[in-house]
C-alpha cells in the first residue's frame, strides 16, 4: 500500500522545481500582454555606477559588470560622457533605439495577435512591430531598428538588426555604431514579471558580445492606459 | 513669405513622393474582393495595412472643396458630406480666425513641428498604417511621426475631463459589423489639414468603421466643437487596403529629421542665405 502524504509529497518536488509556466493567450502562445516598466536606474548608466549629481546610484543591467569597448571606443564613451546635457539623443526627444527604450523610467505595452507581437512605448509614442515573419530589409535603417522574432519554448525571442548609429544605451553616453546587432529574450518569470535578456553584439564598437539582464515589472491597478508622451511638443521651438 | 512658401513647398514634395498606389499594389485583384475576414469573436477583421486613397487622400490638403490653388496646396474635393455644401460650420468668430491663420500662419501647422496631428486628421494624414486587433484590443500603427493609437474595446470610461492630449482618448465598441470608436480629451492645438482648418479643446469626435469588402473599410467620422463650429459635421472616404504581399509599414522619424523648423524660425534669408 502507498503511503499517500510521502506519495504527494514526493509528487510536489519536481513540480516545485520547475520554472514558471506562463499562462497562455487564446491561440497558444505564452502569453506576455500588459503594461510592464523595469525597476532599475539603468537608465541613468547600464553600468555599475555610485550615485552622482543628478544620478541615482545603481548595480547596472550589463551581465559581468563591465561593458567590453575597445580602446578607441572607450575614449568616445568617455567624451560623450562629458558631453551628454546636450549630446544625448534622448534630450532631444529623439526616439530611444532598442535596447534603451526597455529600461525607461516610463511604461510600454505588449500585445499579441495570431501573427505578431506589438510593442508600444509611452516615450515619444516608439512603436516596435515584432513581425514573426519574413527577414530584415537591407541596405535601410531604422532609429527602432527592425525586429524579427521567434518563439523558443515560453521565451520570445527577438532579432534587432538594421539599427542606425544615432541611439545610446543609456543617459552616460554608453553608445553602439550602425553594426549593433540585439538578440532580445523575454520570458515570464512569475504572474508580474517578465525576465529581460540581450545579448548585444558591434564589432566596430566591442570586443566582443555582451549581455544585459534585467525584469520587467507589470503596472497592476484597474483601467491602466499608456498615456501620451509627445517629448518634444512641450520644447520652446529653436531659435 | 519667401521662407514661408518654401516650407510649404518641402512639405508638399514630401507629399508628392509618397509611393503611389501603383508601386503598392503591383498586382490588382483579378476578381471581386470577398467579404472582409472576421475574428474568432465574430466581429470583423480589419487586421492589416491600409492606405487613405483620393478622395480621402485630398483632405491631407483641405477637408473642404479647395477648387484653386492656394499656398501650394493642390486643388481637390473636400471630404464633408454634411452639411451638404462641404463646408466647415464655423462659428462667427471662428470663421474669422480661419482666415487669420490663412492669411498669417500657414505655417503654424502643427504636423510641420512634427505635433501628433489628432484625430481624424491622423488617419488621413499621408502614407500607410497597420490595423491590429489583440483581445480586447483595435491598435492602429501609423508610419506618419510613428503615430499609434490604442483603441480599448473592453467598455473601460475615458480619461478625466482635464487631461488633455494631441491623439485624444479613444473607445471602442462594436455597432453591428461597425467599429465605433469615441474620441474625446483632445487638445486645442491640432488642425484638421494643412489649410488651417482647426477646432478647440471641447472637440468630441466620432468615427464609424465599416467594412466594405476584404479590401475596403468605409469610415465616417461627426465631428463637434460647440465653441467653433454651429453644429456637427461629418467627413466620409473609403479606407483600401495595401494589397502588396510583402509590403511592411515603415518607420517615419520626423523630429528626428527636421531641417523646416529654421526655415520658419529664422526669417528672410536665414536659413537660405547661400
Amino acid at each position: 500500500m502507498i503511503n499517500r502524504p510521502l506519495f504527494l509529497l514526493i509528487a510536489a518536488i519536481p513540480a516545485l522545481a520547475q520554472p514558471y509556466r506562463a499562462p497562455r493567450t487564446a491561440n497558444g502562445q505564452p502569453d506576455l500582454q500588459g503594461i510592464w516598466q523595469a525597476q532599475t536606474t539603468a537608465s541613468y548608466d547600464i553600468e555599475a555606477h555610485a550615485a552622482k549629481l543628478g544620478m541615482p546610484a545603481g548595480l547596472g543591467i550589463v551581465v559581468g559588470g563591465q561593458i567590453p569597448y575597445t580602446a578607441e571606443a572607450a575614449a568616445k564613451r568617455r567624451q560623450n560622457f562629458q558631453n551628454r546635457a546636450t549630446a544625448d539623443p534622448n534630450n532631444k526627444c529623439f526616439l530611444p533605439g532598442v535596447p534603451r527604450a526597455n529600461y525607461l523610467p516610463l511604461p510600454f505595452q505588449i500585445f499579441q495577435t495570431t501573427k505578431d507581437v506589438a510593442i508600444l512605448y509611452e516615450y515619444v509614442h516608439a512603436y516596435r512591430l515584432i513581425r514573426m515573419d519574413g527577414k530584415h530589409p537591407e541596405d535601410v535603417d531604422f532609429w527602432m531598428g527592425d525586429s524579427r522574432g521567434h518563439w523558443d519554448g515560453d521565451t520570445l525571442v527577438v532579432d534587432v538588426s538594421d539599427n542606425n548609429d544615432q541611439t545610446w544605451l543609456d543617459a552616460s553616453g554608453n553608445f553602439h555604431s550602425d553594426a549593433l546587432h540585439v538578440v532580445e529574450r523575454y520570458t515570464r518569470t512569475g504572474p508580474d514579471t517578465i525576465g529581460y535578456e540581450a545579448t548585444i553584439e558591434d564589432p566596430k564598437v566591442f570586443t566582443k558580445p555582451w549581455k544585459i539582464s534585467l525584469s520587467l515589472y507589470r503596472q497592476t491597478g484597474k483601467n491602466l492606459q499608456l498615456m501620451e508622451y509627445d517629448c518634444y511638443a512641450y520644447e520652446e521651438p529653436s531659435k | 513669405m519667401k521662407t514661408i512658401l518654401l516650407g510649404l513647398f518641402l512639405s508638399i514634395t514630401a507629399l508628392a513622393q509618397t509611393p503611389g498606389p501603383q508601386e503598392r499594389n503591383i498586382e490588382k485583384p483579378a476578381v471581386k474582393a470577398g467579404p472582409m475576414p472576421r475574428g474568432t469573436d465574430g466581429k470583423p477583421d480589419f487586421q492589416g495595412v491600409w492606405e487613405v486613397r483620393n478622395p480621402g487622400g485630398a483632405a491631407a490638403y483641405d477637408v473642404e472643396d479647395h477648387l484653386k490653388e492656394v499656398y501650394g496646396i493642390r486643388p481637390g474635393k473636400g471630404v464633408i458630406v454634411d452639411p451638404k455644401d462641404g463646408k466647415i460650420p464655423y462659428l462667427p468668430a471662428a470663421a474669422q480666425r480661419k482666415q487669420d491663420l490663412v492669411a498669417h500662419h500657414m505655417y503654424d501647422d502643427p504636423e510641420a513641428q512634427c505635433f501628433l496631428s489628432g484625430i481624424p486628421r491622423q488617419v488621413y494624414a499621408p502614407f500607410g498604417f497597420q490595423i491590429l486587433q489583440p483581445a480586447h484590443y483595435v491598435l492602429f500603427l501609423f508610419e506618419n511621426f510613428h503615430a499609434y493609437r490604442v483603441i480599448p474595446t473592453d467598455g473601460r470610461p475615458h480619461l478625466p475631463a482635464d487631461i488633455k492630449t494631441f491623439d485624444g482618448d479613444s473607445r471602442g465598441r462594436w455597432d453591428g459589423d461597425t467599429l465605433v470608436v469615441d474620441v474625446t480629451n483632445q487638445n486645442d492645438k491640432t488642425w484638421f489639414d494643412m489649410a488651417g482648418n482647426f477646432h478647440s479643446d471641447a472637440i468630441h469626435v466620432v468615427e464609424r468603421y465599416t467594412p466594405v469588402d476584404a479590401n475596403t473599410i468605409s469610415y465616417k467620422a461627426t465631428i463637434e466643437d460647440p465653441k467653433t463650429f454651429t453644429r456637427p459635421w461629418t467627413i466620409a472616404f473609403p479606407i483600401t487596403r495595401i494589397t502588396r504581399p510583402d509590403y511592411e509599414i515603415m518607420e517615419l522619424a520626423c523630429v528626428e529629421g527636421e531641417r523646416d523648423l529654421k526655415h520658419y524660425t529664422e526669417g528672410e534669408g536665414g536659413a537660405n542665405k547661400k
